[in-house]
């Protein structure tokens, strides 16, 4: 069933490009009216936006998103740097440009807003300046952008003395030639240059991927201490404290040109398993990935209901306070997308802390599925009814006795097919955990299609490993729902150890 | 053994189900508290044993003030046996273990021990083929059983019985009173909230009728039931439903009244040729001959059916000239209605009224299935 899925849904988005029609586009004008996609954050719009006021603008987290959205027609052209456009065209011959630029960016580095702020700023600088005048940005410039080649291209992450401490920087990770995985290890020109500078001022560096929208924020909150490729625009300026400019590089309208390659269906088929899996052993990236999913799902899981079963014991004899605080809480984390509440954590409430994002992410998942907890031990305890308190309490048990040997055995029924639930959602909920910098399964898919320019087959198994996940843990929460149902005992189980009347 | 005092208890809407009960319950007694509902019969017993909390006044059990702070209201518990109107058989564990596990958990008895009880109590309530089976797999019958006998492995001092088969099908009402009426014999000390009349009065020594929040009336099942001294308890018992007019003009309109009566048999199951004959005799006497014969008539007019008699009862008081129904002007139907055997009638003077009316007609209509 699965396999046919997708072998349907595989063909369905090839025939759909094959039969999209187009007309020929040459100027920047003739796009007007039409769909442009954009990466989200870069702000390359304002350039064109006089040009083609008619125009939609439709944003995009990750670069070669934009590519399988111009491939499937939902965008007629979409906006890039002219470097990452090179490494597009080289895996996807089909694509075009116009020939003028929709303009050009100059980029900068974002200082994060602590105490270092000052000194690092001149730091930057100074490398800035230097390096330029000793041709090593050009040098850079030439090696990574180019002349980039995705497949050989490496820099030197080692050799720092960390004299001066740590600085942690946070970079896209998926952003070929900028910050990419290669070899499963970060790459690029803006890791090189971090490294170049560390090495110069006595840093060891530390990075953090983040998708591009939380990297001005992160920094801003002090979280990092530096933020790369940072286009400049008046509106930047005036929140963030920024580096001179490290590079200027046009901007190009990417359209769909004639596919001239003739490769199979299964041929290509087979390259995406290539490109996806086996090529400098990206599968080891998936396994980790996965590692990471499953690490903060059982985290949460076992925290979650314990602090829910903890604040429910608290709160079982509608004890005024408790409930009110319980409430309150409830209400603020319910009513809260699960993205905010992360970053809420991460760059706020432990924005000082160096406590790791994936430690935030268990704290956030926890105190969500706490929630989830309380609620179906609420729904659950109401569902047994006064009757069962009454008559354990008039035979004398004392209020604990009752509640852990009546109450929450037949409570436990109740909720236990809700919580299943409530697992199969938490699974699915830890995919944004991208968002504070933390390498799980989705993340982990999003950069190897930025580095392979395939959506398929990173997108479906990681669907495929998200079901795996899910199908396990709910069968062990099914297994100790067998379990601990009573009426599943053997009549032997009962009477163990009774000598029995006839 | 138990003394209540005072005892008052006033719920957080402002009802106050209990007033004022002082009564005090002897090793041995079997009690059964009647009353309509509505008006604490529950309450008082879930008092006793403290699964509801009194406002004020004391409950104490053989010495004890258990409504006091610091008391061990679990060990008193322990001595209080208590059976549902809904059962509550502990729905995840089996009827054996329904019938174990509270001795062992809370009388310290080895698992042997409370087994050889449980078949015991089961056997004696007639349900040991049902061990392993769950409560909800049982009749309602069967389940308030079952709870009889988990509360009897205990070994209460008394037991309390909450309106014990207000739930059952009247199939089963039978098996579950049988059960009771043979505790009540063994001079167990039992108190019991019930609306069958019969069964009340077949196994307690003392009733009390509770009206509002108070123990209205208090006595032998004899006294209760067939000398009960006070108005309401007699109405209670004799099940009396009352409606009353006054008519006070020539021209006063029945439809209204007939509408009410129409509703009022309804609800209390009378037949309507009954209420036909009773309204056809209420026009002939007040509208045709009372009414017609007066000025300014004032005629006050009261229709009462008594369930447990089956008897419908019409009295009409009214001042002026005497008047003889056998004498009524132009009303063949209602004189060949006085010839029938299910219509009898009563008419005479009053003297010193309480609603100073001087003359008096009492009309019953019964209901006879065919005559055998």
């Amino acid at each position: 069933m699965k396999k046919t899925l997708i072998i349907f849904l595989i063909a369905a988005v090839f025939l759909a490009s094959a039969f999209s029609a187009r007309e020929k586009i040459e100027t920047i004008e003739d796009l007007n009216g039409s769909n442009i996609g954009v990466q989200t954050a870069v702000l390359y719009e304002d350039l064109i936006r006089d040009r083609v006021p008619d125009s939609t603008f439709q944003y995009y987290t990750m670069p070669n998103d934009m590519i399988y959205a111009l491939t499937s027609g939902k965008v007629d052209a979409y906006l890039i740097e002219e470097v990452s456009f090179g490494v597009q065209k080289a895996n996807h011959p089909e694509l075009e440009c116009l020939e003028e630029p929709a303009g050009y960016i100059n980029a900068t580095c974002i200082i994060g807003n602590n105490s270092r702020q000052d000194r690092i700023l001149k730091e930057i600088n100074q490398f800035i300046k230097d390096s330029t005048e000793s041709g090593l940005m050009d040098e850079l410039y030439d090696y990574w952008i180019a002349d980039f080649d995705p497949e050989t291209d490496t820099c030197d992450i080692t050799g720092f003395t960390g004299e001066n401490g740590t600085l942690s920087v946070a970079v896209e990770g998926g952003y070929e030639p900028f910050s990419f995985v290669s070899n499963g290890h970060l790459a690029g020109y803006d890791v090189d240059f971090v490294c170049r500078f560390c090495r110069a001022y006595g840093y060891t560096p530390e990075f953090f991927e983040v998708p591009f929208e939380a990297i001005a924020p992160g920094v801003e909150t002090g979280k990092y201490d530096l933020g790369m490729n940072i286009v400049v625009s008046e509106e930047r300026n005036e929140t963030g404290t920024l580096s001179d400019v490290y590079y200027t590089t046009p901007i190009r309208l990417v359209i769909l040109g004639e596919d001239t390659s003739e490769i199979g269906f299964f041929q290509s088929l087979q390259n995406s398993f290539y490109k996806t899996f086996i090529r400098e052993n990206r599968w080891k990236l998936f396994v980790q990935g996965a590692g990471v999913t499953v690490l903060i799902t059982l985290a949460s899981i076992v925290f979650g209901t314990i602090l829910g079963f903890a604040v429910f014991m608290l709160c079982r004899h509608e004890n005024k306070i408790a409930n009110g605080v319980t409430n309150f809480f409830m209400w603020l984390i319910h009513g809260m997308p699960t993205v905010l509440l992360l970053m809420i954590l991460y760059y706020i409430v432990f924005g000082s802390s160096r406590l790791s994002g994936l430690w935030v992410s268990v704290v956030g998942f926890t105190l969500m599925f706490a929630i989830a907890m309380i609620e179906m031990l609420r729904v659950g305890y109401k569902a047994v009814g006064r009757g069962q308190f009454e008559a354990s309490t008039a035979l004398g048990y004392s209020d604990s006795q009752s509640f852990f040997r009546i109450l929450l055995p037949q409570a436990a029924q109740h909720f236990l097919p809700l919580y299943r639930n409530e697992v199969v959602t938490l699974i699915k909920e830890t995919s944004v955990v991208g968002y504070i910098a933390v390498l799980d399964l989705t993340k982990i898919s999003d950069l190897v299609r930025s580095r392979t320019y395939e959506a398929f087959f990173p997108l479906i198994l990681t669907a495929i490993i998200y079901f795996v996940i899910a199908a396990l843990m709910t069968k062990v929460v099914k297994v100790v729902e067998k379990r601990i149902n009573p009426k599943r005992r053997s009549q032997d189980k009962i009477l163990k150890g009774i000598k029995q009347w006839d | 053994m138990i003394e209540i005092k005072h005892l008052r208890k006033e719920f957080d809407d402002e009802t106050i189900p209990l007033k004022d009960i002082n009564v005090t319950i002897n090793n041995g007694d079997v009690i059964s508290i009647i009353g309509p509902s509505g008006t604490g019969k529950s309450t008082l017993l879930r008092c006793i044993n403290m699964l509801c909390e009194p406002t004020s006044g004391s409950i104490v059990v053989d010495g004890q003030d258990i409504t006091k702070r610091g008391c061990n209201l679990n060990e008193v518990r322990k001595k209080m046996g208590m059976v549902f109107q809904s059962f509550n058989l502990f729905g995840h564990l089996t009827v054996i273990e329904n019938i174990m596990n509270p001795q062992i958990t809370l009388l310290g008895r080895s698992r042997q021990e409370a087994y050889d009880k449980a078949m015991y109590l089961l056997d004696s309530v007639g349900l040991s083929s049902k061990v392993f089976s769950y409560p909800d797999e049982l009749s309602g019958g069967q389940q308030q059983r079952i709870a009889i006998a988990r509360t009897l492995a205990m070994d209460p001092d008394i037991i309390l019985f909450d309106e014990p088969t207000s739930a059952l099908d009247p199939s089963m009402i039978g098996e579950v009173q049988s059960v009771i009426k043979v505790l009540a014999k063994s001079g167990r000390t039992m108190m019991i909230v019930t609306h069958e009349m019969d069964f009340a009065r077949k196994i307690s020594n003392r009733i009390f009728f509770m009206y509002d929040g108070t123990i209205y009336e208090e006595g032998s099942p004899k006294d209760i039931f067939e000398h009960p001294k006070r108005e309401k308890t007699r109405r209670f018992i004799q099940r009396l439903s009352t409606l009353s007019y006054r008519i006070d003009s020539t021209d006063f309109d029945m439809e209204p009244i007939i509408e009410e009566l129409q509703k009022y048999g309804e609800k209390l199951l009378i037949e309507a040729e009954r209420l036909t004959k009773l309204t056809l005799s209420m026009e002939e006497i007040c509208i045709n001959n009372i009414a017609a014969e007066s000025d300014n008539p004032d005629i006050l007019v009261k229709v009462e059916y008594s369930e447990k008699l089956d008897v419908l009862t019409m009295i009409i008081k009214y001042n002026g000239e005497v008047f003889d129904i056998k004498e009524a002007k132009s009303s063949k139907v209602f004189l060949s209605l006085l010839e029938e055997p299910t219509t009898t009638y009563e008419q005479k003077d009053l003297v010193e009224d309480k609603e100073g009316f001087s003359h008096q007609i009492m009309m019953n209509f019964r209901w006879q299935e065919e005559q055998k």
